[in-house]
């Protein structure tokens, strides 16, 4: 019981909880139901997954975050790569039709959909998906790529997705926070009722950051007549001029160290 | 003395009556229906010539149709790293992966990480939207999965021989299991501003058997490789916001 409060405490104060005591129905595999369509509740973590005012692109105004603690733990040498790149919004990879990477490609809705071997996230923007093999099989040799390699298992109700193989090109979001190719990802997918979902990620990246940090956000179970379209991206769109300095806007005390 | 032909048509009337007496019965789904799932590649060349697999290998252009081709874009749009459209995503040379789900069959191409989310359910076709891979609505007959595909837009080609449509396209396609390790595959093209009729393309797709095999990511962007988006710190461009596009470096000082 005392347990109990503690966590309770825990996930009040920083709106990270490990599980929770809500039960999902079963699929007919036998299956923590989580399958549906999910609308993220990221705060505009597109744009910053730090605190930051609203902008230009994705408009959300952010007071919190995705990020606990509101601050990433950057090497001195990846907090001023950071700030150059915040001037260098032309380079951010999804303005080249890129994948998003994972968490990034999480900002944005998603199906799950869940066999006994395997379950598979469809991501709405830039059609990417993902198959996450839930056998127990390691992540390939010699393989990387822009959205990793992801495998699975269930503890409990929750979904626990361990992202790795993941390349140094994709990025968390169109501020300029980046990662290199040591990035692990691991990812609890938290059921809390009928339609919400936890989502929260440990994020470990020993080349460029001095620990490993988290971020979460809410999913919400998107509305039943919500049809899951088609989100074509390539290049030579002609629009890439806004994309310059599009990030002087921000204070210049956003990046807090 | 029997001409060899006479032969290969009796071979294959014989076989093609064996096949319509005992048609393979397909392992079913949890909710009983032919299981399609697994991943699948075909083995012909119809990427590069899409009349290879149509029925006659001839396709029935509209002779306007065809002097408007001739004219028309030399750049296959795939080498713009666009989507490849329905049906040139399923004869591609890479594997597709089918995930069957109640009420809904998903297609995940491993080439450009294409998804086709395959509705079960009966609706009408979306209205005034064109889509890469168009919108897709399925129904079962019998054992066979029939998807209507419509709102294909006019933008994607049937191959890299430059085998064209219009907008008005709108492909009906036939899923069919016809053994452990195959699915027979057909689709009519039906396009009266392109075609004089509607014609039929049909082609194996096999199952990949290889041990531990799965999807990998196939990335394509233009200039690709990823080296075009490598940060190079240059100044950023002041005054005029254009100068970016202008000054952006080429490929070849990318990668020196």
């Amino acid at each position: 019981m005392k347990r109990t409060w503690l966590i309770l405490a825990f996930a009040a104060v920083t709106g990270f909880a490990q599980s929770s005591a809500y039960v999902p129905p079963r699929t007919s595999d036998g299956l923590p139901d989580l399958e549906g369509i999910w609308q993220p509740r990221a705060g505009g973590a597109a744009y910053s997954i730090l605190p930051h005012p609203g902008g230009f692109f994705l408009g959300a105004e952010s007071k919190e975050g995705v990020v606990e603690g509101g601050a990433l733990p950057y090497q001195p040498w990846a907090a001023a790569q950071v700030k150059e790149l915040t001037q260098h919004m032309e380079f951010d990879p999804t303005g080249h039709c890129h994948y998003e990477g994972v968490p990034h490609a999480m900002y944005f809705s998603f199906q799950i959909v869940e066999t006994p071997k395997y379950t598979a996230i469809l991501h709405e923007n830039m059609h990417a998906w993902r198959i996450v093999y839930m056998d127990g099989s390691p992540h390939p040799k010699d393989y990387s790529a822009w959205m990793g390699d992801s495998r699975g298992r269930w503890e409990g109700n929750t979904l626990v997705v361990d992202v790795a193989n993941n390349n140094d090109k994709s990025v968390f979001d169109m501020a300029g926070h980046f990662h290199s190719d040591a990035l692990h990802v691991v990812e609890r997918f938290i059921p809390v009722d009928r339609d919400t979902i936890r989502y929260e990620a440990t994020l470990d990246d020993p080349k460029v950051f001095t620990r490993p940090w988290k971020m979460g956000f809410n999913l919400k179970r998107a509305p039943k007549d919500y049809l899951f379209l088609e989100s074509g991206c390539f290049e030579d769109e002609r629009d890439q001029q806004h994309l310059v300095n599009g990030l002087a806007t921000l204070p210049k005390d956003h990046y807090k160290q | 003395m029997i001409h060899y032909r006479t032969l290969t048509a009796a071979f294959w009337l014989t076989s093609f009556i064996a096949s319509a007496q005992a048609p393979y019965a397909a392992p079913r789904t949890r909710d009983g229906k032919p299981d399609l799932q697994g991943i699948w590649e075909t083995r012909n060349a119809a990427a590069f010539d899409v009349a290879e697999i149509a029925e006659g290998h001839e396709i029935p252009y509209l002779p306007e149709a065809l002097e408007k081709e001739q004219k028309g874009n030399r750049v296959d749009p795939m080498a713009h790293c666009a989507m490849p459209g329905v049906p040139r995503a399923n004869y591609l040379p890479f594997p597709l992966q089918i995930i069957q789900r109640p009420g809904l069959v998903i297609i995940l191409y491993e080439y450009l990480h294409n998804q086709r989310l395959i509705s079960t359910t009966p609706r009408e076709h979306l209205d005034g939207i064109d889509l890469w891979m168009g919108d897709s609505v399925a129904h079962w007959e019998g054992d066979t999965l029939v998807v209507d595909v419509a709102d294909l837009g006019d933008k994607t080609w049937l191959d890299s021989a430059r085998h064209t449509h219009s907008d008005a396209l709108h492909v009906v396609e036939r899923y069919t299991r016809t053994g452990l390790d195959t699915i027979r595959y057909e689709a009519t093209l039906e396009d009266p501003k392109t075609y004089s009729k509607p014609w039929k393309i049909a082609l194996t797709l096999h199952r990949n058997t290889q041990p531990g095999f799965e999807l990998r990511e196939q990335e394509c962007t233009e200039g690709d490789d990823g080296r075009a988006i490598q940060p190079q710190y240059r100044p950023a461009p002041k005054g005029d916001p254009l100068e970016f596009i202008r000054t952006y470096p080429s490929k070849s000082e990318v990668s020196k």
